[in-house]
Parts: C-alpha cells; sequence; structure tokens
C-alpha cells in the first residue's frame, strides 16, 4: 500500500460561522462572517452598522450647541477626544482665541481620558485572551479613580460635554488638582502591577508573540492609525508630527514597537503610552496657568463664520478627524467624522487569514476597536 | 428654520496653484485651486483626471501623499462632491482634492457615477462604501460597493438633502408604526 | 495586614457555616439509612423480612451519601468559586440572597430547576437529552471507590472499598467526553460543535498523563485499592505519596526513635538505609521524591485540562465559542451539566489528595507532637481523657467514630485547598490555544510522564521500603 498519501488536495467542507453581533467577545455588535477549514480562518467579512446612530445627519440637523452634546457618544470612551476634534474644527473656522488655561485643561482632561481608555483596553484584551475572571477587574479599579475625577469637573462619567468650541465649560476647584495629583502619583505603581501579572506571563507571551504581524506597507495602504501603526515601528502621533494645542511645550516620547508589528508590541505600546499620559498630566499641571477658560460664549444661538474646517487629533485610538463645513448659521452644513476605529478595523480580515479561531480575538482585541466608533 | 438648512455655503472664490497643483500640470493634469480658510491647499479637479492624479500623489516620491484620510460625499443640492482628504506619514504637508459631480436632475433616487479607486488605495475601500451608502456616489469599478451602515434594503441615501424617510416605524404616531 | 480582610473573613465564615450544612446533612442521612432505620427495624421484631430490609438500608447508604453530598457540595463549590474570584479581583461577590450571600447559589439552583428546557430546532432531541445524562452519571459511579477512603473505612462504606478502586474510577473519569461530543454535535449549533471536538482531542491528549502519574504511585504502594493506598501514607507528611511514596519513612521511624529517646535509632536508619551503599540511596531517594512531586504537579495539570478549567477550558472559550458544548443548553439540562463539572473537579482533587497527599491522615508527624509536647504532657493527657470519657457516647452513635470523623475533616481540609487553588489559578491565567495545548499535551506532559514512571521503577528497586 502505497504511503505517499497526498493531503494538499484533500478537501474538506468549510464551515460558516456567523461570530456576533450576539457574542461575548466582539465588544459590542460587530458581526463577522467567518468561512473556517476546521479550526483556520479562510475568509472574513466584518459586517458593521448595527450601532448606526446617524451621527453625521444629526450633525446638519441639530444646532451647533445642540450636538456640541451628542458628539462624545461618537465614542464613548474617548468622548473628551471627540469634543476636542469637533471644537478645534470650529475654531479653526470661527478663528476665535483659546485662552491658555483652557488649552492646559483640555490636554489634562485628555490625557487622562487617553489612560481610562486604554485602561478598559487593557481588561477587555485580556478577556478575550481568556483570563475571564481574575484580571480584567484591576484596571478597572483605577478607571472607577478617572471615571470620579471626570464626574467631579463634568457632571458625568462618560458622556462630559466639557470641551466647548473656545474653551471648556467649568473651571474645576484647586482640591480637584489635588485629587490628579494624587493619581498621578500612585498610578505608576498600578502599571507596574499589571505588568507583573501580565507581562512575564508565558501563557500570554506564546499568545501574543508573533501573533497577527501588521507589515508597515498593508498599515500604510490601510490608513491604520494610532497605537496600532506605532505597534509596527512607524512613528506617527499627531501630538509630534503635527502638534496642536499646547503639546509643543510639553517633553514627551511616543513608544515604538520593538519587533515587527504583532499583538505584543501593540500591548506594549499602549502600556507605555499610558505611563507617557501620566508624565504628561504631571507636566500640564505644574504649567497649569491661571485665567480665563471659555473664549466663546455658549449660547443656544451658537454661531461660527462660514468655510470648511478639517481638524485632526491623536485619540486613543489614532487619528480621530472631523470635518466641518459651515454656512454662518446656527447649523453646519455638513459634519464628517473620520474614526479611527473605523479605518482600523478595515484591516482585520487581511489579519485574520489564515489564523486559528482562537486568534481571532486576540488579534481583535490588539487593534482595540470601539463599535460606536466605528458606526457611528 | 427649513431655510437656513438648505442654504448651502458660497462659492469659493480661484487662487493662485499651489505647489501639488503645479506638481500635477507638471504631469499633464489640469486642476484648479478654490480658497480655503484653513491652509490647506484645495484643488478640483475632473473626474476622469481622479484615479492616475490619485495613483500619481501616492506613489510618486516627490509628493508622497500616502495617508488618505477620508473619502467624504457633500451633497449641494445641484451638484454632488466627493471630496479626498490626503495625508503623509512622512512629512507635513496636506493636500485635499474635490471632485465635483453635477446631478442629472433633482431627484433623491439620482445617482452620480465616479471611478473608485479602492482598487490601488485599500485604505479608500471602506470610506467609498459609506459614501455611497449615505451620499449616494456610485463608485464604478469598486470591488465590493454594498451599503455598509444601513441595512442592505435601505432605501434612499439618508445625507441628501432631500431625503426624507419612508415611513418611521418606531413612531408612536405613525399608524404604520410597529409598536 | 491586607486590604480586604474583611471580606476574607466573611468568607471563611460562609465557608464553615457551608461545610457544616453539608456534612451534617451527609451524617443525618447517613445515621438515618444505615442506622437509625435499621435499629428500628430490628427491634420491631425477629422476623426474617425486617432483617432483609435492614440489611438493604445498611447498603444503600453510600448512595444515600452521595445523592445527598453533589448537590449540595456543588452549590457551596461554586458559592465558593464566586466568592473566592471576588475576593482575587477586588470585588465583593454575591451578597445578596440570604444572610451575606450563603444562599445565592441555591436560589440559582432552584431558578435554574424552573427556567423553560427548550430543544432548539434541527437538534437531534434524544441525543440533546442524553448528553447531559451521560456526562454527569460518571461523576457519581465513580466517586463510590473514594467513600471507603474518605471515612477512614467505616464499616457502613466498606462495600464500596474495590480491590481495583483506582482503575474503577479512571475509566469512569474518561466517559463524560463521550457526553460532551454528543451534546456539542446534538447541538445543532457550530460553536458547540467546535467545542465538542476541541474537547474530544484535548481529553485524549490529557488522560495519558493523568493515568500515567497515578500509575507511578499505585505501582509505588504496589496497590490499586485506594483504601490500603490511604492508610500506606499513615503519620505525618512524610510518609505522603508526593514525598516519594514510602522513601521517607525510615527518617519519619528514626526520628520517632530519635525523639522518643529509644536506643535503637540508628539501627532503624540502617535498616532503611544502608550505609554501605550510601550514594546509591541518596540518588534514589532523591529520584523518587522529585519525581513524585513532579508526578503531583502532572496529575494537577492534567486534571485540569480533565474537567476543562482555566487555563484549559477550551470546550468552553467564552470568548471565542460563547459556551462551547453547553451554549444551546438551559433549564435542568444547563443544571446538570453545571453540576457536573463541579462534582468532577472536587472528585479529582479529592483523588489527587488520596494520591498524593495522604487522604484522611494526620499530616503533622507524631514526632512533632511528641517533641512539642514534652514539657507540657497535661494537654496530651486532658485529650485522652476527655476522649475516654466521651468514647461510650461516641460509639453509640455510630458514624462518628474518631477515626472516621478526623479522617474526614483532613480530606475536607486537603481537598477544598486543592479546589481553592483551582479558582486561584482560574483568577490569574488566561487560556491556552488548541494548537499549543496539543503540543504542551504531547511533547511535555507525556514524554515527562514516561520520565517519571521509569524513574521510579529503578529508584524504587534500590531501596528498600519494605522494613
Amino acid at each position: 500500500m502505497s504511503t505517499n498519501l497526498d493531503t494538499t488536495n484533500l478537501k474538506t467542507d468549510e464551515m460558516i460561522i456567523n461570530m456576533g453581533p450576539q457574542h461575548p467577545a466582539t465588544h459590542g455588535v460587530l458581526r463577522l462572517i467567518l468561512k473556517l477549514d476546521g479550526e483556520i480562518v479562510r475568509h472574513v467579512e466584518p459586517v458593521i452598522g448595527h450601532l448606526h446612530r446617524a451621527q453625521e445627519w444629526q450633525g446638519q440637523n441639530r444646532t451647533l450647541f445642540q450636538y456640541q452634546a451628542l458628539i462624545d457618544r461618537v465614542d464613548y470612551l474617548s468622548g473628551m477626544f471627540t469634543s476636542l476634534a469637533f471644537a478645534h474644527a470650529c475654531e479653526q473656522i470661527d478663528g476665535c482665541q483659546i485662552p491658555p488655561r483652557a488649552q492646559y485643561l483640555r490636554a489634562l482632561v485628555c490625557e487622562m481620558n487617553r489612560i481610562s481608555s486604554h485602561l478598559l483596553w487593557l481588561g477587555t484584551f485580556l478577556i478575550d485572551l481568556g483570563a475571564l475572571f481574575g484580571f480584567p477587574f484591576y484596571p478597572f479599579r483605577e478607571r472607577e479613580k478617572l471615571l470620579d475625577l471626570f464626574e467631579e469637573i463634568a457632571g458625568q462619567r462618560m458622556m462630559f460635554n466639557y470641551i466647548r468650541i473656545g474653551g471648556v465649560q467649568r473651571d474645576p476647584k484647586q482640591s480637584w488638582f489635588e485629587k490628579v495629583r494624587k493619581f498621578t502619583a500612585e498610578f505608576p505603581d498600578r502599571i507596574n502591577e499589571y505588568e507583573a501579572i501580565v507581562t512575564q506571563n508565558p501563557i500570554v507571551l506564546k499568545r501574543t508573540k508573533g501573533v497577527g504581524i501588521l507589515d508597515k506597507s498593508v498599515a500604510m495602504d490601510y490608513g491604520v492609525t494610532g497605537p496600532s501603526i506605532r505597534g509596527s515601528g512607524i512613528n506617527y502621533d499627531l501630538r509630534k508630527t503635527r502638534p496642536y494645542g499646547i503639546y509643543p511645550e510639553l517633553n514627551f516620547e511616543i513608544p515604538l514597537g520593538q519587533n515587527q508589528g504583532d499583538t505584543w508590541d501593540r500591548y506594549m505600546c499602549r502600556i507605555l503610552e499610558m505611563r507617557q499620559s501620566n508624565n504628561l498630566i504631571n507636566q500640564c499641571l505644574d504649567k497649569m496657568p491661571e485665567g480665563e477658560i471659555l473664549g466663546k460664549k455658549q449660547i443656544a444661538g451658537l454661531r461660527i463664520k462660514a468655510g470648511e474646517g478639517f481638524a485632526a487629533i491623536e485619540s486613543p485610538r489614532g487619528v480621530l478627524g472631523c470635518y466641518v463645513i459651515s454656512n454662518g448659521s446656527d447649523k453646519a452644513y455638513r459634519i464628517r467624522w473620520r474614526n479611527p476605529s473605523f479605518c482600523n478595523l478595515a484591516v482585520l480580515p487581511s489579519l485574520l487569514i489564515g489564523r486559528p479561531i482562537s486568534d481571532i480575538m486576540a488579534i481583535f482585541g490588539s487593534i482595540d476597536v470601539i463599535l460606536p466608533d466605528v458606526d457611528r | 428654520m427649513s431655510q437656513t438648512d438648505t442654504n448651502k455655503p458660497n462659492e469659493t472664490k480661484e487662487m493662485e496653484v499651489g505647489k501639488f497643483g503645479k506638481f500635477l500640470k507638471d504631469n499633464g493634469i489640469d486642476s484648479t485651486r478654490k480658497e480655503d480658510s484653513i491652509n490647506v491647499e484645495t484643488i478640483v479637479i475632473s473626474a476622469k483626471d481622479l484615479e492616475p492624479a490619485l495613483r500619481l500623489l501616492k506613489t510618486s516620491s516627490e509628493t508622497k501623499l500616502n495617508m488618505l484620510l477620508t473619502v467624504s460625499g457633500v451633497d449641494y443640492t445641484d451638484r454632488i462632491d466627493s471630496i479626498y482628504h490626503l495625508w503623509s506619514y512622512d512629512h507635513n504637508d496636506a493636500l485635499v482634492i474635490k471632485v465635483e459631480l453635477p446631478k442629472q436632475s433633482q431627484a433623491n433616487t439620482d445617482t452620480v457615477n465616479l471611478t473608485s479607486i479602492a482598487n490601488f488605495w485599500s485604505a479608500a475601500n471602506w470610506h467609498e462604501r459609506e459614501t455611497y451608502d449615505l451620499v449616494g456616489i456610485r463608485y464604478l469599478r469598486h470591488p465590493y460597493l454594498r451599503r455598509i451602515l444601513n441595512p442592505w434594503d435601505w432605501e434612499g441615501h439618508p445625507l441628501r438633502r432631500d431625503y426624507k424617510q419612508l415611513v418611521d416605524a418606531l413612531n408612536d404616531k405613525n399608524p404604520h408604526s410597529f409598536r | 495586614m491586607l486590604a480586604n480582610s474583611a471580606e476574607l473573613f466573611k468568607f471563611t465564615r460562609l465557608t464553615l457555616i457551608w461545610l457544616t450544612i453539608i456534612f451534617g446533612s451527609v451524617w443525618g442521612a447517613c445515621f438515618v439509612v444505615g442506622v437509625l432505620i435499621p435499629t428500628l427495624l430490628l427491634h420491631l421484631g425477629e422476623n426474617e423480612i425486617f432483617a432483609l430490609l435492614a440489611q438493604i438500608c445498611q447498603y444503600l447508604t453510600p448512595v444515600i451519601a452521595i445523592l445527598v453530598f453533589i448537590p449540595i457540595n456543588a452549590m457551596f463549590m461554586v458559592l465558593v468559586e464566586r466568592r473566592g474570584l471576588a475576593l482575587f479581583t477586588v470585588r465583593m461577590g454575591p451578597n445578596r440572597v440570604g444572610p451575606d450571600g450563603l444562599l445565592q447559589t441555591a436560589a440559582d439552583a432552584v431558578k435554574l430547576l424552573f427556567k423553560e428546557d427548550i430543544i432548539p430546532t434541527g437538534a437531534d432531541a434524544w441525543l440533546f437529552t442524553l448528553a447531559p445524562i451521560i456526562f454527569f452519571a460518571p461523576s457519581i459511579f465513580g466517586s463510590i471507590p473514594l467513600l471507603a477512603a474518605i471515612t477512614g473505612n467505616n464499616d457502613l462504606f466498606a462495600i464500596t472499598n474495590l480491590p481495583t478502586g483506582i482503575f474503577f474510577i479512571i475509566a469512569a473519569s474518561s466517559v463524560p467526553v463521550v457526553g460532551i461530543v454528543m451534546g456539542g454535535w446534538a447541538s445543532n449549533n457550530k460553536y458547540s460543535l467546535v467545542g465538542g471536538l476541541r474537547s474530544a482531542a484535548q481529553a485524549i491528549s490529557y488522560e495519558i498523563p493523568l493515568v500515567l502519574s497515578l500509575v507511578t504511585i499505585c505501582y509505588l504502594n504496589q496497590s490499586l485499592n485506594v483504601v490500603e493506598i490511604a492508610s500506606r501514607q499513615t503519620g505525618g507528611f512524610l510518609n505522603w505519596n508526593i514525598f516519594g511514596g514510602g522513601a521517607l519513612n525510615g527518617l519519619d521511624k528514626y526520628f520517632n526513635a530519635l525523639i522518643n529517646g529509644s536506643s535503637n535509632a540508628n539501627d532503624i536508619l540502617q535498616a532503611y538505609y544502608p550505609s554501605n551503599q550510601w550514594i546509591l540511596t541518596v540518588i534514589a531517594i532523591a529520584g523518587l521524591v522529585v519525581s513524585t512531586i513532579i508526578a503531583f504537579f502532572m496529575y494537577i495539570t492534567a486534571a485540569c485540562a480533565e474537567v476543562n478549567r482555566i487555563p484549559f477550558d477550551l470546550p468552553e472559550a467564552e470568548s471565542e465559542l460563547v459556551s462551547g458544548y453547553n451554549t444551546e443548553y438551559s433549564g435542568i439540562k444547563f443544571a446538570i451539566f453545571f453540576l457536573a463539572e463541579f462534582t468532577n473537579l472536587f472528585i479529582v482533587s479529592s483523588i489527587a489528595t488520596i494520591m498524593f497527599l495522604g487522604a484522611g491522615n494526620n499530616p503533622i508527624p507524631q514526632f512533632l507532637i511528641d517533641y512539642l509536647f514534652k514539657n507540657v504532657t497535661f494537654i496530651p493527657q486532658t485529650i485522652n481523657a476527655i476522649t475516654q470519657a466521651l468514647s461510650p457516647l461516641i460509639n453509640q452513635i455510630h458514624l462518628i467514630n474518631p477515626i472516621t470523623f478526623w479522617s474526614v475533616v483532613w480530606m475536607i481540609v486537603k481537598t477544598y485547598s486543592l479546589v481553592f487553588f483551582a479558582v486561584l489559578v482560574r483568577g490569574t491565567l488566561p487560556r491556552f490555544k488548541i494548537d499549543q495545548l496539543m503540543d504542551f499535551g504531547w511533547k511535555r506532559l507525556i514524554p515527562l510522564s514516561l520520565l517519571v514512571f521509569f524513574i521510579v521503577i529503578f529508584a524504587k528497586g534500590v531501596i528498600n521500603t519494605n522494613v
């Protein structure tokens, strides 16, 4: 009997699985149509839009003042950033002056929001890897403290409506700054704690090293931004390359991935970014000037000049852009969002082909997608 | 209120040719520069020049505009603009390209056609699908032009100025409501 | 000081209350069936039928004990797991139903029993119903031989003392995977199917190191009988199978002799470990001790894989396969799956205790007690006096004879420590990937278990453990 069994042409049935929208680990309502050969993924089609709330339509049918309160929902984990992008775009058109204290407050709350967003990512990423019960609650403990601080200045824990066109809404009390200082003093220890559990864990290393390698050229072709592309070694951070606000005055470095851009690099980038943000918060607190906080009067009939403005900022997930076309009335003529999650998610199919089921969630978790941000 | 809604912005004036406009001119592609309020070169090119122009701008070592931020569509009632925001991973220049597509008639179902760039620029794939879905620009030769944010059987393009939702299924006052 | 010491205190209190409930109810049931009813029957009259009924009642006692124990124990273990995980993850855990959350899992069980029992469209109804039963049945009959070892071979449980007990348990433990594959296949759900197939692959891979590590211990003790294996580990932790399976027996006896001032201490040492070949002896003892410790940890690892615990919970894999093979199950069928899962965890923990950790024997060696109470003799004397005084009473209440009582207490302590360890692991580690799992099983564990087995065979030949 011949032993040369030709297995290359041995074809088995491919199985089509609908992963999501109701699935414990799709971070909300992503639906992946998977074609599986055994446990190996052969074809992926992401189906999005289950959380579509017509943010762009609302932008051109609500007044600017009304819409300001809505845009925190675009990306609910980093509401400060969506507000900031919108405010920047409107300020570009209007040319209004932003007081320096407001600039510093914006940078301060944004960096805090970056930490809280990364903390939630860290917890859910570990859930994606299968550490369902133990670890994920440690980052949430620190996130809770940050949300309490946000609640004190904005009145809400996630939907802040704090950054407005022309400045920020409320001036925090002195005691709030002290609380922030207290947080930043203990936070590096907490990151050390997470790293002690995760970074040296052999199972985590096995699950992440060499998994989901995002090639530089592929990433650039798809327009991937944020920690996902910095993990691949491309130094692209708007805070450095196209500095906005007060970032030129601050001293910081951009962490880059050390290997070839795998899941592990993206994880490490975010961990280092949290340390960097903690440092930035301290610098903002040290340099905080006194003075006004709002350069434009907040009234129901808020108007900006006619024109087009495109502002982009570095959100925790990448370049968050806002394109506003104004005709001088109290409503914008057209508002267009450039969401980092939307662009980063497009690269997912090319990462998943040929990987087993277990890697789907590790890779998907590592590019850090927020579904409301994808679907708007 | 509805008057200001459809009150479209004034036409912007033309300006002198900029850096990228000159580069395109050298390569045989005509463009006109429009006035912009934020100091970013904004050019208008014709629909047939779009694909060669973008291919050139992406790959040429002179320009290296290799980052496509968005493809957006704007309905100006008599025409629809397809707008491309180009940045670069390597330098700080930026370019906005507009393609003006006149509508045949005022009807909502009217589609306008434009060549797709998704075949050589993967970033455009989902953005073009979204623009098709919401604004209704039909990108020809797109690999998979289907609705992306709305359900596949949705009627009309919601970001058109004259869009009316046919049945408000969740409105209590509607006799055809599902509630 | 621990930050959440208040929670720790609550957790301990809850554990003690639940353990009292479990073993009180099991003892009560056994007492009624095994002692009270037969006694009453025999008092009714000298009748053959009554005598037969009394005997049947006595034989029923082990069955009653298992049937009462399993559901209550599973409830307790679920509560321990949830509160334990809460303890590790700075949360509160369930604390609303009953005093301090004591009755949470009882309420859950009631809820599950009253939920609608759904058989999905396209499912194979027969197999779908049969799967939880096949999954659950082995955990009942697999635990039978353990009863004799746990109770210190009490008269009422003596019939469960099988001569090939461990063989029986291993045979029983390989059945549940059939239930999982069956449930996964019959559910008409692709997640369930993948989960079921993963489970089959995993069970086949990890059965081998599991059995090999147990066979090592059986070989060391020259027996397949769990009661005999347990009885060979009496007298302190030095005699436990985890420390060489009798390799340190001589050391234990030597210390005993030394502390009691006996003159033949050196003779004992000489008899066990002859000095004319001491290099060989030392190497053999070291080999034995190291390889049995490795065997213990191999057993724990393989057992985690057998009962689908994190980091080997691939058949369930919540973040990948929704819930794996039990995705489509609801109501009482799901409850049975759940029950069996936790019962299996308890069974593998108690097998580990019996085979490696000295079963129900006192872990404190006699010489240590002697040494500590050398100058304060009144304490052991008082204890002895109290025991003497109470012995008529204790003998009247049959089941609480001191041997059974202490055996059960030590079993509880050791077994639930292992269960708690499993909870701790669950609160710490992420999940393996299926190919890594297979690699780990076939390329690491199986060669290692074979190596351990051969080392034990050679080392056992060198040293003399039966003097």
